[in-house]
């Protein structure tokens, strides 16, 4: 039977959290049936708007009419809380300041994480296709169980669906491919572009803003070359023109008309703003397991569920499998929802990553929340009196809790709204981050959801129960009996073991969890504050690839041939650059000067082990270009450059001398890679040492600058990064010069992120700040909240003993005596946290290897320890001070 | 209002539930309740009062078989009990009693 579309799976999860048991199914059911009908009627967004609407006004609705039932039943009927309560719990938090700055920062943050994980993960990793019935849209791929991955060349077996495959309709397939697209003043922008069969677009059921989308004539080998723009660029590049549809454009080598423009926000299949057709020529035979990787996806058809669809084709794969290689008869083929193919496949990769990285998160929370609670409980408690007169004049225990949840609303409130202010800002941040990088997938909004919203309320929610209305239970249940019956002889309410264990834990976690923070936070400062020490403002660097356009081959012979044009045009292009005026020279290298791979390496006739070093790859130019000083042998040479690939020497930096060869002679010297299977790489000599470059800059996670050099020339490479030292102009005055000539070499030749190396350094260490700044946020919030949690709780238990502190004294106790019975008792509580913590730590840093401290890292646990032992004691010894001094007549009399 | 009395609100949802004679449920209460008084009502707040007057013994309810346009998932439907009824009727004797006499002028804006 049909498989029925459904309301959004998010709101429907919301809701049926936010209603109770007896009413779930019902609302559920009646909800479902609206939608249907207005889906119907009005299409599945609005339906889908308004399924969100009313379940933010059912949760609302049901958890305010929870909240009063409780209060009711605690209180009788006059327990709501009102308007006053609010207004007085804004006083409340006034008076205090210094409990309502640390405890709405910290929940603020709580909440920012909270809700800030729920969005990000609700919208990359559970998202809705905004398709119409995206849920019946599915991707088919064949799944390497041995390599835990997709296979994706799909080519063989996708001809094959296409002839037999009924259960999904719209089969379709696309890969992506970059081309230069050329303006009519001759320079090359690249652009990425679907090349995808017209399938997809009739898949999306998304009609054209002007024109048409691609028709299955497009596809055949011969047909006018055609492509199908999006909004954006209609926009951006052509102005909005209504008169586009017939006019030609150059992509790469080719003129394309354009026969369509698609409506604004259609990015199918990822995030693409060009689309040309998907050609294979079916005439040529295509071997199981070879070809182009490719996509594929479908719809469901009429009727089949997801799991039909898995058996038809699991029943072909059978079949292709006793028909074709061995090699591939392990691979499974799959149908899964669209979006899972690109990922989920990677969150099953990474899913102890992404479950530690939760599980922090919510640990955090946790944290959090203890403290808040802590903070608040203790002042509660010092208010018992206050209660228990209140109660004295006819108060209602439930008029008093709801007095001090609506107190603590208020604080919880406010901190929700700077959390979601602080989420907002993060997500933009991310936004532009995934902007600046290309894009993200069109399944993703990252604005706050009305969910994250809703989301966000229920947390301030919780948050108000947890910090008011808990303690105010207990501050008015057993205690307030005591406190009445011991009215006037001041207050008195107990913190049993319980708040003992909290101490205990609370110094444990801080000095478990924060230093590994505060070395990450430490770490990210450290490179945003690096300075390359080298003239980056006169560096103009890009990255170029030569496309090779080989259509759909899998003819090895053509791909080889294009090969060595790609590098003659490379040669070509640093050629005629390093002849444009102002140019002082050009280098091409697989990274930027700090960029480049890490591995480890092993040195002959060395005893030490193997290290891991930093490498890169350079050509005869790159030391003179940077004018980096080579301190022993000599750099590259031509005749280095003759010698075949595995024979060519290697440079080594002054740190690598030091830290591996112990500061030996080490020309002459071999190096080589360690290798993870059988095979052994080559020994490869070193001819020459330079200066560490560039100086300034260490990667604080490496610890170390060691690193070598490879030789490649520029003919060698068909992508890599070209950089080019300008004298008498700036980089960003030369870029057109540059964008023109690879151009006029040749369209198919692109440049990718022409900028300033200053430019590109700025935006590395700009990443660093920020992440640096989240990692000060969140340890600083905690670091704060577990200080404060101490100090509260510390002070609380020292200070009900401060009668006996008089007592003691009034009877001639020595003061010495007494404070170090009080402290010794503070100091064993702050010991037992510390010898925990530290446990943790070592366990924790065990656990991962020694990556999380990082060496340096467990410095800081002896001063985080010392932090906390200094603030439970300073928290100690105040109130003890202050019960010295109770007079010991006053002290006997309270007694 | 008395605890037993009836709110506006809940004299229009027993209203429709009256109107709509054993086939009343959730969506055609707050149609009902919309068509009637031309007032665009918070499907939220109908089903929370349907909650409360079911507590209050002034409708009963059924469930119905489950069905595949609902998810799976049943309606329930709702009636007037002889509480229920009477609540009704006692209210709008108490507004008639107050209506009564009135003179039409007295509602006249000075």
């Amino acid at each position: 039977m049909s498989a029925p579309s459904r309301p959004p799976r998010l709101p429907r999860i919301l809701l049926r959290h936010a209603l109770p048991e007896d009413t779930r199914d019902v609302v559920d059911g009646d909800l479902h049936e609206l939608y249907m009908t207005r889906r119907a009627t009005s299409g599945a967004a609005a339906a889908a708007t308004w399924y969100w609407l009313q379940t933010l006004s059912f949760t609302m609705r049901f958890t305010l009419d929870r909240v009063a039932r409780v209060i009711r039943s605690l209180a009788g009927g006059d327990a709501t809380p009102s308007g006053l309560d609010l207004k007085l719990g804004a006083r409340m938090l006034a008076k205090s300041p210094g409990l309502t700055l640390v405890g709405g920062f910290g929940m603020a943050i709580g909440v920012a994480l909270a809700a800030g994980a729920y969005a990000f993960f609700n919208s990359y990793f559970y998202p809705e296709l905004p398709l119409h019935e995206g849920d019946r849209i599915v991707a088919l791929g064949k799944f390497d169980p041995k390599r835990q991955r997709e296979d994706e060349q799909l080519l063989h077996d996708f001809r094959v669906w296409q002839r037999e495959l009924r259960s999904v309709v719209d089969l379709g397939a696309f890969l992506t491919i970059q081309r230069n697209l050329v303006s009519e003043t001759g320079q090359g922008e690249p652009i990425k572009i679907a090349e995808m069969t017209a399938s997809g677009f009739r898949l999306t059921r998304v009609p054209p803003l002007l024109g048409r989308t691609l028709i299955d004539a497009d596809e055949r080998s011969g047909a006018p070359r055609v492509v199908v723009i999006g909004y954006d660029v209609w926009q951006s590049q052509f102005a909005g023109d209504q008169a586009i549809v017939g006019r030609e454009i150059r992509i790469g080598r080719d003129a394309h008309t354009i026969v369509g423009v698609m409506p604004r926000g259609f990015r199918f299949p990822i995030n693409h703003q060009y689309w040309i057709p998907l050609r294979f020529d079916p005439r040529v035979p295509v071997a199981p397991g070879t070809g182009p990787n490719l996509d594929v996806f479908g719809r469901l058809a009429r009727g089949v569920t997801r799991e039909a669809a898995q058996a038809e084709l699991s029943a072909i794969g059978r079949h292709l499998a006793a028909e074709g290689p061995k090699e591939l008869a392990h691979l499974e083929p799959r149908v899964v929802p669209y979006v899972d193919i690109f990922v989920n496949a990677e969150a099953e990769n990474e899913s102890t990553t992404y479950a530690l990285m939760r599980f922090l998160i919510a640990f955090l929370l946790v944290v959090v929340a203890m403290n808040v609670a802590v903070l608040v409980y203790a002042r509660t408690v010092t208010r018992t009196g206050e209660i228990a007169v209140r109660t004295a004049l006819g108060a209602t225990r439930g008029r008093i809790v709801s007095q001090l949840f609506a107190e603590a609303f208020v604080l919880s409130g406010i901190s929700a709204a700077v959390g979601l202010g602080i989420v907002a800002i993060g997500l933009r941040m991310f936004d532009d981050y995934i902007a600046s990088s290309g894009g993200g997938p069109f399944w993703i909004d990252a604005g706050i959801s009305l969910g994250t919203i809703l989301y966000t309320v229920m947390l301030a929610v919780l948050g108000a129960v947890i910090v008011g209305v808990f303690p105010a239970l207990r501050a008015t249940g057993a205690q307030l009996r005591e406190a009445i019956g011991s009215m006037g002889s001041g207050t008195k309410a107990r913190l049993g073991p319980t708040w003992t264990a909290l101490i205990i834990a609370q110094v444990a976690i801080a000095v478990a969890i924060l230093p590994p923070a505060l070395l990450k936070g430490g770490q990210m400062v450290q490179l945003a504050l690096q300075k390359p020490g080298f003239a980056t403002g006169e560096y103009l660097s890009t990255q170029f690839l030569v496309d090779r356009d080989v259509e759909a081959s899998t003819d090895s012979i053509a791909a080889r041939a294009a090969m060595d044009s790609s590098r003659a045009i490379v040669k070509k292009l640093v050629e005629r650059i390093a002849t444009e005026p102002g140019v002082v020279g050009v280098t091409v290298t697989s990274s930027d000067p700090w960029g480049g791979g890490h591995d480890r390496v092993e040195v002959d006739r060395a005893d030490g082990p193997s290290e891991r070093v930093g490498y890169s790859t350079v050509d005869t130019s790159y030391f003179r270009l940077f004018g980096v000083r080579v301190l022993a042998g000599r750099g590259f040479g031509a005749a280095d450059a003759a010698l075949p690939g595995n024979q060519r020497p290697v440079i080594v930096n002054r740190s690598f001398v030091t830290e591996l060869i112990g500061g030996g002679d080490p020309i002459g010297r071999r190096i080589r890679y360690l290798s993870d299977g059988d095979e052994v790489n080559p020994w490869h000599t070193i001819v020459g040492v330079v200066e560490d470059f560039p100086a300034g800059i260490v990667n604080p996670a490496e610890r170390s600058v060691r690193g070598m050099y490879h030789l490649a020339m520029p003919g060698e490479w068909d992508r890599a990064k070209l950089t080019i030292r300008l004298r008498g102009q700036t980089p960003e005055a030369f870029a057109p010069t540059l964008r023109r000539t690879a151009m006029s070499i040749d369209p198919m030749l692109q440049l990718n992120g022409t900028t300033s190396l200053y430019a590109t350094y700025r935006e590395n260490t700009r990443a660093a700040a920020q992440l640096a700044l989240v990692i000060a946020l969140i340890s600083g919030s905690v670091l704060l909240l577990s200080a404060a949690g101490i100090h509260a709780l510390m002070s609380f238990t020292v200070n009900q003993r401060r009668r006996e502190i008089g007592i003691r004294s009034a009877l001639g106790g020595s003061t010495r005596r007494i404070l170090t019975s009080v402290l010794a008792r503070a100091t064993r509580q702050l010991t037992l946290g510390v010898g925990i913590g530290l446990t943790m730590a070592v366990v924790l840093d065990l656990a991962a290897g020694g990556e999380l401290m990082n060496g340096t890292g467990l410095l800081l646990v002896p001063g985080t320890a010392a932090f906390m032992l200094v603030v439970g004691l300073i928290a100690a010894a105040g109130p003890a001070r202050r019960g010295l001094r109770v007079q010991p007549t006053e002290a006997l009399r309270a007694e | 209002m008395t605890h037993q009395g009836l709110g506006e609100f809940e004299q229009m949802v027993l209203l429709a539930i009256a109107h709509l004679r054993g086939e009343a449920y959730g969506i055609p209460i707050v149609e009902e309740i919309d068509r009637r008084t031309g007032r665009s009502v918070a499907r939220a707040a109908v089903y929370i009062t349907l909650r409360r007057l079911e507590e209050k013994g002034f409708v009963s309810s059924w469930m119905s078989d489950p069905t595949p346009e609902r998810g799976g998932k049943p309606r329930r439907y709702v009636k007037l009990t002889s509480d229920g009824a009477r609540a009704l009727r006692e209210a709008r004797q108490v507004a008639e009693r107050m209506w009564n006499g009135l003179d039409p002028a007295s509602l006249r804006a000075r």
